[in-house]
């Protein structure tokens, strides 16, 4: 009944193939700025899961496009010359034994000081989960790293004993490892130099919430069951939580509380991290070196509705433009704001804005994810995937509010 | 069809907590059951801070629900007290306030008939003032919650305190000691301390659980003590044996082996016991994580099996419908509550406990899963089973059982 007031909400503002009049640098957005870019060679390909980063050293955006069961390919986008290419499996180029089986990464892949894009496996939950002392079980999440010019893959070795890692994020200075474990919440410190592993404890409730991000320091942040900011801090070794919990619709279920952050985007140059909380609200985040920054309540990823739980619509994913605008795609896992239709969203932080750019049915676009990968022509990109009768298809978003986008 | 099926309904039941459709995805959700927060960091509430709040030891006493807790190395544990009608932490006793350079409350209580606790402590590796003395505590909990602490000294100097339990008739306590493994014995009518060495790993026994297994103190000394009703007293030592103590004239028997997991007898020792009210005594392997029964009147050991796959059985008690509810399993595998009914249902694997935790601030409550359970205890009338976690952050869950 509610995905209906929104269906009837946007029904009005938008059309099949919506033109948006863009004040940065051409009239309007139209299909032209998108392009939806196939993974090749890798038929068993289902899904992506917020494995998704941009190498600045060698202008590349690297995927890892999974299987869901046992084979996880990695793939790069080179941007200069438009080319995807699938570099093998993980499991293979990763040195896996079959015990040490792998459902997918779930984890973004960042760039390191290196030059190397580090990630983190994840076993896929239910399999993992329940069969951890069974001599099937999942053996436990490993952290890699891959370069994008020598495609050499290396095995920095397991996490936790049987958990999954969800999401990494990394000092660029150290480069020491944060993550985070599925289904025990654990946080993690890992120092590939040294082999120095640190578990902080548990942070969460019944569910884990996906994203970490980190700051210009280096040091990183994650939220506690309250949906309150846990920032590690590098300098003392020890974790700081926030007095109070991130900004949230009054009436959020706790469900939805404990989910934590879908995704964020980084604005460095004015000293703003945005990220948008399971419960649909944007937040401006101010960090600082020491203790926990302001943050800043943007309001809502969509306008507001009567008879709309404003805290309903899902957005695994954002990125924000040259522009200083933010870019993201509403709706997934089950949960639109238009029956069946993704939407990708303009907001302004500065007018707290929202404009509908376009709607795609799940049959071409089912869900995104994937947080500040943007490339130094201020290309946006997001690991999409769309829904057939039969199967899931995942694929490249490439998206430049600014100009029109090759594949 | 696979793909957007599990989407979906993974999504379903992780985030929207519906019902589940995969078996998998069950947890044991008595509509009762409930959490209580007692740890957050950096909060106005009344709660106990990060790393050190491990729920180590546990009792109820009418509404009262008093813990001692765990610490971090150079951190302090905390007595507490949580209201089971209320359902929320009532009184802290920073345990650093009462003599500092102690580290853990793990010992489990002795409650004597007139309600008072006692209980042992373990010192910090690093602190100038305790030289790794543990001390005794005698703690005192009136009906508001209000914790009075007093120090009955030290039963080993260097020791600590590794678990205790008590004779409600003749007001005595018995104890381990750690890291050593000493047994001691407390009157609290002449206040005297007596030590012996009788059951402490030898030098052999340490060539083997040290030398060639690489298991430490925690992992070997005797966790759990329960006197029969003659006043016999029950515990392990290395390797592998039961004993018991006679308070008659002080000696010591070899009762039998623990049951034991095939090559892996070097981890036997007693995590747990309870008694039943018929007088039988009910043991938990740690090694392998065996239910076992002592009759104290035959001193036969029967081996019940284990109710998971995984070793560890860290608690026991029994509820107001007559069954044995405990928690088995540790890291790096999960805890599992389960329950054994000797005449009908044998054990039954619960699984993780999921409760709802309502505080202020989450007024509308969040589910809470117990991954890692330390401890368990029934309320007098055996209508609550409580079990406290073993967190960074760990809180209470509860849940009712019987009519």
């Amino acid at each position: 009944m509610k995905i209906k007031d929104f269906k009837f909400l946007f029904a009005g503002m938008v059309c099949c193939c919506l033109q948006v009049v863009n004040t940065f640098g051409q009239a309007s957005i139209t299909k032209a700025n998108i392009a939806f870019i196939d993974y090749p060679d890798f038929p068993e390909g289902e899904s992506t899961w917020d494995d998704i980063g941009y190498s600045t050293k060698f202008n590349k955006v690297v995927a890892g496009v999974t299987n869901h069961k046992d084979k996880v390919a990695l793939f790069d986008y080179d941007v200069a010359t438009g080319k995807m290419t699938n570099n093998g499996l993980m499991q293979t180029l990763g040195n896996l034994r079959e015990f040490q089986w792998q459902a997918k990464i779930h984890s973004k892949i960042k760039e390191g000081p290196d030059g190397y894009m580090y990630f983190a496996t994840d076993g896929g939950e239910s399999r993992e989960e329940y069969l951890m002392d069974h001599p099937a079980g999942y053996a436990g999440g490993f952290f890699m790293k891959w370069h994008p010019q020598t495609k050499k893959l290396v095995n920095l070795g397991m996490g936790l004993q049987y958990e999954s890692i969800k999401d990494i994020d990394i000092d660029p200075e150290s480069g020491k490892l944060y993550d985070i474990s599925y289904p025990q919440v654990h946080f993690t410190v890992y120092d590939p130099a040294k082999n120095t592993f640190k578990d902080m404890g548990r942070l969460g409730s019944a569910h884990v919430p996906r994203v970490m991000f980190t700051d210009w320091w280096g040091d990183c942040y994650y939220v506690d069951w309250r949906q309150r900011l846990v920032k590690y801090q590098k300098s003392n070794d020890s974790l700081v939580f926030a007095r109070n919990s991130v900004p949230a619709f009054e009436g959020t279920p706790g469900g939805k509380i404990i989910t934590g952050i879908t995704a964020y985007a980084k604005d460095q140059k004015n000293g703003v991290i945005y990220f948008v909380t399971y419960g649909a609200k944007i937040v401006a985040f101010y960090p600082r070196k020491d203790g926990i920054g302001k943050m800043v309540d943007l309001g809502g990823v969509a306008d507001s509705a009567k008879n709309i739980d404003a805290w309903g619509p899902y957005v695994p994913n954002l990125n924000i433009g040259n522009n200083g605008k933010l870019y993201y795609i509403v709706g997934g896992h089950g949960n639109f704001i238009i029956e069946n239709k993704t939407v990708l969203m303009e907001f302004d932080p500065a007018t707290k804005k929202h404009t509908l750019i376009y709607q795609y049915p799940v049959e071409e676009l089912s869900e995104a994810t994937g947080s500040d990968t943007k490339d130094k022509d201020g290309n946006l990109y997001f690991a999409g995937r769309k829904d057939l009768s039969s199967r899931s298809i995942p694929f490249l978003i490439k998206f430049n509010p600014g100009k029109n986008v090759k594949k | 069809m696979r793909f957007p099926f599990i989407k979906n309904f993974s999504f379903a039941a992780l985030v929207f907590t519906a019902a589940p459709a995969f078996s998998q995805y069950t947890y044991f959700k008595p509509k009762e059951g409930f959490g209580i927060e007692i740890s957050l960091s950096n909060t106005e509430l009344k709660r106990m801070p990060m790393y050190r709040n491990s729920i180590a030891s546990l009792t109820v006493t009418g509404d009262n629900i008093i813990g001692g807790t765990s610490a971090n190395e150079k951190m302090a544990p905390y007595i507490f007290v949580a209201s089971l009608s209320k359902r929320e932490l009532v009184q802290l006793k920073d345990v650093n306030d009462v003599f500092p350079g102690q580290r853990s409350v793990q010992s489990g209580f002795f409650k004597t008939k007139d309600n008072t606790l006692y209980a042992g402590t373990i010192a910090n590796k690093i602190n100038d003032t305790t030289n790794g003395n543990g001390h005794l505590l005698q703690i005192n909990v009136d009906a508001a919650g209000t914790i009075k602490v007093a120090d009955l000294g030290i039963p080993v100097n260097g020791e600590g305190v590794f678990t205790i339990t008590g004779n409600i008739n003749t007001n005595t306590i018995y104890g381990i000691t750690y890291p050593s493994g000493l047994f001691f014995t407390y009157s609290i009518k002449s206040k005297i301390f007596k030590s012996y060495r009788n059951v402490m790993p030898d030098a052999g026994d340490l060539n083997s659980v040290k030398g060639e297994f690489h298991q430490q103190p925690e992992t070997y000394l005797c966790n759990a003590l329960i006197v029969d009703d003659k006043g016999l007293v029950y515990g392990s030592k290395a390797i592998n044996k039961l004993f018991y103590f006679d308070p008659a004239n002080d000696s010591f028997h070899i009762l039998a082996d623990l049951p034991e997991e095939w090559g892996r007898r070097s981890l036997g020792r007693v995590e747990s016991w309870v008694k039943s009210a018929d007088g039988t005594l009910y043991g938990g392997n740690g090694g392998d994580g065996q239910l076992f029964q002592v009759d104290p009147a035959t001193k036969q050991v029967k081996n019940l099996g284990k109710p998971i796959m995984m070793n560890r059985l860290r608690g026991m008690c029994f509820g107001a419908d007559g069954k044995l509810y405990g928690l088995a399993g540790a890291v790096p595998g999960y805890a599992h509550l389960f329950s054994y009914d000797a005449k009908q249902e044998g054990f039954t694997d619960m699984g993780n406990p999921q409760f709802i935790l309502k505080a202020p601030g989450i007024e509308d409550g969040i589910e809470w899963r117990g991954f890692q359970l330390r401890s368990i205890a029934a309320s007098e009338d055996g209508k609550y089973i409580v079990m406290g976690e073993d967190e960074a952050l760990s809180q209470l869950l509860i849940f009712p059982v019987g009519k």
